[in-house]
């Protein structure tokens, strides 16, 4: 409408010349228009102008909304901090929901700490049982039935990174197992609050002897222990005589009394009474608390080389082997001709090699059976190693491993280092000449066939 | 100057008429301007759009602020420092022919009934009505981006861990991308393939997603109502065949027969999958096709609603539609009835009064935050995994302490004659785990 006044008003100049304009009455007249209509005519535009913008910001208004860009900080920070809110929640040990957490608290220190009712009849009660349930026997197809234990804690790991590295090492024990007839328990729950951090196994272990009297060997597996020799089996039939195969050194337990002479993250406890006494005897120093302080102080003196700290499992047992070493070691095999346990700084830069020279199969130095993150602690938030080198190292054992089992299927990782895969062989039509030639269970079954019941 | 040519009262016309065209083009472009605002025009965009565009461009760091949070958490360590591909990958598809997944294979039958005859201590039937069976999972070999998905997806195993052990079944955890074409949902179909291919002692192939977790611990699938089947999936026969509705069906849990017919099923199912254009063009004709299906990129599920319902005298013999227990379970209508079920109750049904199988569609949790809301999602994860691992627990004499409780409490004491004690839903030793009691297998 301005516009249109704005024309008029040129028409009216351009007409102004000529005197025949009369088209428009109004805007013919003078040279210059009187002050007057001039001042109307310049609010008529104002007024005008005026209108139109409002009518533009009250559209603007209906369609994007400009009243928001108040609000949308408002909104964002709010998202941030529910998001934050329940992050923190799931990632903290505490139950909002938990009543009873205050009043466990307490512990008595003079009480006896036992795992439970102690028990004498173990093995007569274990072969009654299987006597009177063949349908669940202790031996499967000439192998002993094992069981895997391992487990995590309950709650998020701190560093995210953690959890990712436990679901791997998980799947990488499924693996294993899978090929090897194994079962697997994986524990989440703290079955005794005393016997918290890494006594945990020992509560646990107990619970599931008893409660299996089926399973001849209970093998427990840290969470930051991973198979990296798919084909080897554990010779069981080597075991007959003994009750614990655990990885050490006789020389660095009973000469040197080192804190390391055994490694607790990967040992087997037979199904016997033997075991529960033995139990028992190893689960004094573990109740959180004043007497587990003290019991590190004992074993700091005790055994060589060993830091400052609460007790742990570990040490307690190698102090319980040398304190008490008749009754115990008799039934005790201490096992390194192969990598039960394979400290996985002297192994990870070697893999290459090893996939070189070697094959698997041996589990031993030459192509480790376990290898062991001691000290990695991905999932707390810090350890006794720098995380990359932690990581990358535990990358490179798992897709060692991996590989070994993607060899039936065709395919391999590309690099240690990589998470993606590529084709190792084409496709066929007659896929079953490669499972013959390359499915693990074929050398492990034909191999533990021969050697009998 | 112009009238001297055209004459006055022709100029005054023109004026008039361009005074005129003035108007009508500036109302013009009011009507564009307002309609715009209104009903959008489409890929001109909308005023929205371009204010967002805006804003986004000069206030972008405010955008990040949600992402911010996760990304702050996982600065702690940067995972692409040590996932690193030292080797290219070799194998290209000529993208002029048909997607296949591997060379046809048309006498499987045979193959592997000779393998099997040749390999008697590889059983494809433990006992009579108990077929040898594989459950495949799996999630992707990156972190996930949220800092606690990776946290739900080890429940979720340790959740099938302990079904699969109470029952029998071997368990395949899959991190790897076998074919980079049939990325997303579809990265299912080559997996299923190639271990259906080297496995021939599994009779059956259980998929289910990663997040989907077992809540009936005590319930065994009814293996011998599927002897004549060779397909098993939860959903409805009318949805499918009759409404062709895109959810009729759920591919998160499902059986294959390891049989030539589950191979041409495959092939016959894969062709929609390729990434980039053909899966775009699929989806376009599947949400056309299929009821209710919203605009997105082909899918596994409605591919097969599609197949099913097209060429239903193909294959439907074949197919079992499974609805009289939760193979799949919606978690929308389970999640907030599990204390009613505690009350009500008991393991074992595997149905609406306890279901088998909760599967948390939409929910995401490996992802950046789905189609539900975090707290939903995550918080209702917790209680259907105390849910089934309080069944677990009970072996061993211990529970949680509410369904969103990590801790546990006792339910049974030690005592000093652990055998004597029965649990009460006899999972330690149940009937389907007895291995046969005579030799001849072995």
């Amino acid at each position: 409408m301005g516009q249109e006044n704005f024309v008029t008003q040129k028409r009216t100049s351009s007409t102004l010349p000529t005197t025949t304009a009369t088209v428009n009455g109004r805007a013919s007249g003078g040279r210059s228009l009187p002050r007057g209509r001039q001042i109307q005519k310049t609010f008529n535009n104002i007024k005008i102008t005026i209108l139109c913008g409002f009518i533009t910001i009250l559209v603007l208004r209906g369609t994007i909304g400009v009243g928001n860009l108040g609000t949308s900080d408002a909104t964002d920070q709010s998202l941030v901090e529910e998001t934050n809110r329940i992050l923190r929640e799931i990632r903290s040990d505490s139950d909002p929901n938990d009543p009873d957490e205050a009043a466990e608290t307490e512990i008595n220190p003079n009480a006896t700490f036992t795992l439970g009712p102690k028990i004498t009849n173990w093995d007569q009660s274990r072969k009654n049982w299987l006597d009177s349930n063949p349908e669940f026997p202790s031996y499967v197809n000439g192998k002993a039935r094992i069981l895997l234990v391992t487990g995590s804690p309950p709650s998020p790991c701190d560093n995210p990174i953690g959890d990712h590295y436990l679901l791997k090492s998980i799947k990488n024990k499924i693996d294993y197992c899978r090929l090897h007839g194994i079962e697997i328990v994986y524990n989440m729950a703290h079955l005794d609050k005393e016997l918290a951090g890494y006594w945990a196994k020992l509560p646990l272990i107990r619970r599931l002897m008893l409660s299996h009297p089926e399973v001849e060997w209970i093998w427990w597996m840290d969470s930051d222990a991973l198979f990296t020799d798919m084909v080897f089996e554990i010779p069981a039939s080597k075991y007959e005589k003994y009750n614990l195969v655990i990885h050490g050194y006789p020389d660095l337990l009973f000469n040197q009394k080192s804190w390391i002479a055994v490694n607790t993250g990967s040992f087997l406890f037979r199904n016997c009474q033997w075991s529960l006494d033995l139990l028992d005897a190893w689960a004094p120093m573990g109740p959180k608390g004043p007497i587990r302080d003290e019991a590190g102080k004992i074993l700091t003196a005790n055994l060589k080389g060993r830091p400052a700290f609460e007790a742990d499992d570990q040490s307690a047992l190698i102090y319980l082997l040398i304190s008490e070493k008749d009754k115990w070691v008799e039934k005790v095999f201490l096992e390194n001709s192969y990598y039960l346990h394979g400290y996985w700084a002297g192994l990870v830069d070697r893999y290459e090699e090893m996939i070189e020279k070697y094959h698997p199969g041996l589990g031993d130095d030459r192509w480790p059976f376990v290898t062991h993150f001691v000290g990695c602690k991905p999932c707390g938030s810090y350890g006794d190693y720098p995380v990359e080198k932690c990581l990358r190292s535990m990358e490179r054992a798992f897709n060692f491993a991996d590989n070994q089992v993607l060899k039936l299927y065709g395919f391999r990782h590309r690099g240690l280092l990589s998470p993606n895969i590529k084709r190792s062989r084409n496709e066929t039509a007659t896929p079953l000449v490669y499972v013959n030639q390359f499915d693990i269970r074929r050398t492990v079954h034909e191999g533990s066939g021969s050697q009998g019941h | 100057m112009l009238d001297r040519c055209l004459g006055a009262r022709r100029v005054r016309k023109i004026h008039r008429f361009f005074r005129h065209a003035k108007v009508t083009c500036l109302c013009l472009v009011m009507t564009v301007v307002v309609l715009r605002g209104t009903i959008g025009a489409g890929k001109f965009g909308t005023p929205e759009q371009d204010f967002n565009e805006i804003r986004g461009h000069f206030v972008h760091r405010k955008r990040a602020e949600p992402h911010r949070v996760l990304k702050e958490v996982q600065s702690t360590f940067d995972i692409s420092k040590i996932a690193v591909d030292e080797e290219p990958d070799d194998f290209k598809r000529d993208p002029n022919t048909p997607y296949t997944l591997g060379p046809g294979i048309s006498d499987w039958d045979e193959q592997r009934g000779k393998w099997l005859k040749e390999h008697p201590n590889f059983p494809n039937f433990l006992r009579p009505n108990k077929p040898r069976v594989l459950l495949v999972t799996g999630s992707s070999p990156k972190p996930c981006e949220n800092p606690v998905g990776d946290h739900y997806l080890l429940k979720s195993i340790k959740n099938k861990i302990d079904y699969c052990r109470l029952h029998g079944i071997e368990l395949f955890y899959n991190m790897a991308l076998l074919d980079a074409e049939m990325a997303g949902f579809w990265a299912k179909l080559p997996l299923i393939r190639k271990l259906l291919l080297s496995h021939p002692e599994v009779e059956f192939l259980w998929w289910m997603d990663s997040d989907a977790m077992f809540t009936d611990m005590a319930f065994e699938v009814p293996w011998e109502r599927y002897k004549d089947h060779n397909f098993v999936m939860h959903g409805w026969d009318e949805m499918i065949y009759e409404q062709k509705n895109w959810i009729g069906l759920n591919t998160g849990s499902f059986l294959l027969r390891n049989c030539q017919w589950s191979l041409d099923m495959l092939d016959t199912w894969a062709p929609m999958g390729p990434k980039g254009k053909t899966r775009i063009e699929a989806g376009k004709l599947l949400t056309k096709e299929l009821k209710d299906r919203p605009v997105f990129e082909a899918d596994d599920q409605s591919a097969m609603v599609y197949i099913l319902a097209s060429q239903k005298e193909k294959w439907a013999d074949k197919v079992y539609l499974e609805n009289s227990y939760y193979l799949h379970g919606y978690w929308g209508i389970l999640v907030d009835r599990y204390e009613e079920m505690i009350e009500n109750y008991m393991p074992g049904l595997g149905d609406h009064r306890w279901p088998l199988v909760t599967h948390f569609v939409g929910c995401k949790p490996c992802g950046k935050f789905g189609d539900y809301s975090v707290e939903r999602c995550f918080k209702q994860m917790d209680r259907a995994f105390n849910f089934g691992d309080n069944q677990i627990l009970q072996m061993y004499g211990f529970t949680h302490k509410t369904l969103s409780s990590r801790r546990v409490k006792r339910i049974r004491n030690e005592t000093s004659n652990p055998l004597e004690v029965k649990d009460e839903l006899g999972l330690i030793h149940p009937a389907f785990k007895a291995v046969k009691v005579s030799s001849s297998h072995s």
